[in-house]
């Protein structure tokens, strides 16, 4: 019932690492929307020769826990070779935390999903890998398990409310299967959208909650 | 601590807790005949029912005690209702009301009701030609509010009752008009007579009383049901024991109240301009959600700092211990935006960064030059840290 912070989470929101902008940065990276009421943006700093992370500054657009979480995945990263930074996960980044309540963690996966952006802009300009899959089911598949459903902090796959994922031309229709009146349908529409829509040769996106 | 928070409840009063004190002391029988203990319970009822008819121009019998105000809303909503027999009935509220209302129309929707939520304007005012042309021979209930809880606008409560007296003469019986008057009370002065209401429901938690009472004004020729059923100590309408303590603080909150109105509001008033004023002198960049000046409660503000999100704000504010609310997704456990702050038009963005300030006639002006203090430097941080920036002069 009472929704509370971790003493580590109000810490790194009240002096958070790495806050700011790297001039000149290697890569840089923004997740999220303020229309979705969060957003933020990951700079790094890499040494070309090791691929390991020099520096990382972030910039937030949100709550106490996306300021915290994009300070402890700046931390996770710092010094590590970017295979290594990309490998960190939204779990791994809340467990720092001393936990994150459950209708929180979708700010851990902001941040992971900034810095993993970053990294992979790196990779793609300055070491010629290009990430962007086709537009298939299985990438609209990984891309939904960043959507977790609010009140367990689980994504709606491995909790199979995904009922099917329909391709035609650019458009993308996902089935959902929630309570037609549940309060977190509309937000969780809204991310679904939002995620799909990241994915390239995407035109539209439709969700149904059947 | 400095709480800037009344809306959703007060502190109570050190002469209610008193009164409650005594009352749990020497008037703890149940309120009955002839027993002097009995009819000491009686007469603290009375007394307070009578306190909270004069202050309304009603009468004794038009005053039941409840549980809440929520409770209060859910008795006059539904017990008018099913004292109605009405074919295909239609239920008319406004879009921008307190979540018990709300969630009363929809549980009857769900139930076969037509429901209409009328639209306000930019600053939350109802839009009176609409609720007009909404009024029908199947209208069954009209439910409004005095003073919004979110963005703190004054609403035309007199014109509405104009419009649903002149329409209920015209479908030939009247049509139910309820007032959630919760959010009104600290401010507002009430004549039901003037505004022609039928059901007016309060709250004493949000003027120094206790939590877990409430009231309701049931204008005499009423047609009400009850919804729960027991022993009927005082009123079918609220069958069991009464709250005897709740009630005692109740009165005396409202005792209070009255004592220094007009006193108490021009001070929230003097205390709520001094912070608005403060706010525009030091920080750009910010939106007034509600109306301004004598449009508004006086003891509320609502602005929306542009750029940044409102549970960061609040969490800074609470960490140098002063209270505030916000109409941000990121706090609400549903994570949406604050339909009301989107009612009057504000966008996704401009409903995060809101910060609702409502204060009490114990707040004094150096609590808000020390919220003030605060608050500066937080906006100016968190906009220094945001991804989003103002657009280039």
């Amino acid at each position: 019932m009472a929704i509370k912070y971790t003493a580590k989470v109000i810490e790194h929101f009240k002096n958070p690492h790495n806050i700011g902008v790297i001039e000149n940065a290697d890569a840089s990276a923004t997740e999220g929307s303020p229309a979705c009421g969060d957003e933020i943006t990951v700079y790094l700093k890499i040494d070309k020769a090791t691929d390991r992370i020099e520096d990382v500054k972030f910039q937030s657009y949100g709550c106490a826990s996306n300021i915290a979480t994009g300070s402890i995945i700046t931390d996770l990263a710092k010094g590590k070779t970017i295979d290594e930074a990309e490998a960190i996960t939204w779990k791994q980044a809340a467990d720092e935390l001393g936990g994150l309540p459950p209708v929180k963690m979708h700010c851990s996966v902001l941040a992971v999903d900034g810095l993993r952006s970053a990294i992979r802009k790196y990779k793609k300009e300055v070491k010629g890998i290009d990430y962007d899959s086709t537009l298939d089911v299985k990438t609209v598949t990984e891309e939904l398990k960043h959507v977790l459903w609010p009140p367990v902090g689980v994504d709606i796959i491995t909790l199979k409310m995904v009922k099917y994922i329909g391709i035609d031309q650019g458009a993308v229709r996902v089935e959902i299967s929630v309570g037609s009146d549940d309060k977190f349908l509309d937000p969780t529409i809204n991310e679904i959208v939002e995620h799909v829509s990241k994915i390239r040769g995407v035109k539209s996106v439709n969700v149904e909650n059947v | 601590m400095i709480y800037l928070d009344n809306f959703r409840s007060t502190m109570v009063a050190p002469e209610v807790w008193e009164a409650m004190r005594i009352a749990a002391i020497d008037e703890y029988a149940v309120p009955a005949a002839f027993t002097q203990c009995g009819t000491g319970a009686a007469e603290l009822i009375e007394r307070a029912q009578n306190r909270f008819a004069g202050a309304i121009g009603a009468s004794q019998n038009e005053i039941v005690f409840t549980g809440s105000g929520t409770e209060a809303i859910n008795i006059a909503l539904r017990g008018s209702m099913l004292a109605q027999a009405i074919d295909k009935p239609e239920i008319v509220t406004s879009e921008i009301e307190y979540p018990a209302t709300l969630a009363v129309y929809r549980a009857l929707e769900k139930e076969g009701y037509r429901a209409h939520y009328i639209k306000v304007d930019g600053e939350g005012k109802y839009d009176l030609d609409q609720l007009s042309s909404v009024l029908n021979e199947h209208t069954v209930m009209v439910s409004l509010m005095g003073v919004n809880h979110m963005i703190g606008t004054i609403e035309p409560l007199t014109d509405a009752g104009s419009i649903i007296a002149e329409a209920s003469q015209r479908v030939g019986r009247r049509i139910p008009y309820h007032v959630d008057f919760a959010s009104a009370l600290q401010t507002q002065r009430l004549d039901v007579d003037a505004v022609k209401v039928d059901l007016v429901s309060f709250s004493s938690n949000k003027i120094h009383g206790p939590k877990g009472v409430g009231a309701l004004y049931v204008r005499k020729g009423t047609k009400m049901r009850p919804i729960t059923f027991g022993s009927e100590t005082y009123s079918p309408l609220v069958p069991g024991t009464p709250n005897t303590m709740g009630i005692a603080g109740f009165d005396k909150a409202i005792e209070l109240l009255y004592a220094t109105f007009d006193k108490d509001v021009d001070h929230m008033r003097s205390l709520t301009n001094r912070l608005a004023t403060g706010i525009r002198e030091h920080i750009p960049h910010i939106l007034l959600n509600g109306p301004d000046g004598s449009g508004r409660a006086a003891s509320h503000l609502c602005y929306s700092f542009l750029f940044i999100e409102g549970e960061a704000i609040m969490m800074f504010l609470d960490m140098d211990k002063i209270v505030v609310d916000t109409g941000s997704a990121c706090a609400a456990a549903t994570l949406k935006p604050n339909y009301i702050l989107m009612a009057i038009g504000r966008n996704h963005e401009q409903a995060h960064g809101s910060i609702r300030f409502t204060l009490s006639r114990y707040n004094t002006e150096a609590d808000i030059d020390t919220a003030l203090g605060k608050l500066v430097p937080i906006v100016e941080r968190l906009r220094a840290q945001s991804t989003i920036r103002p657009p280039a002069q």
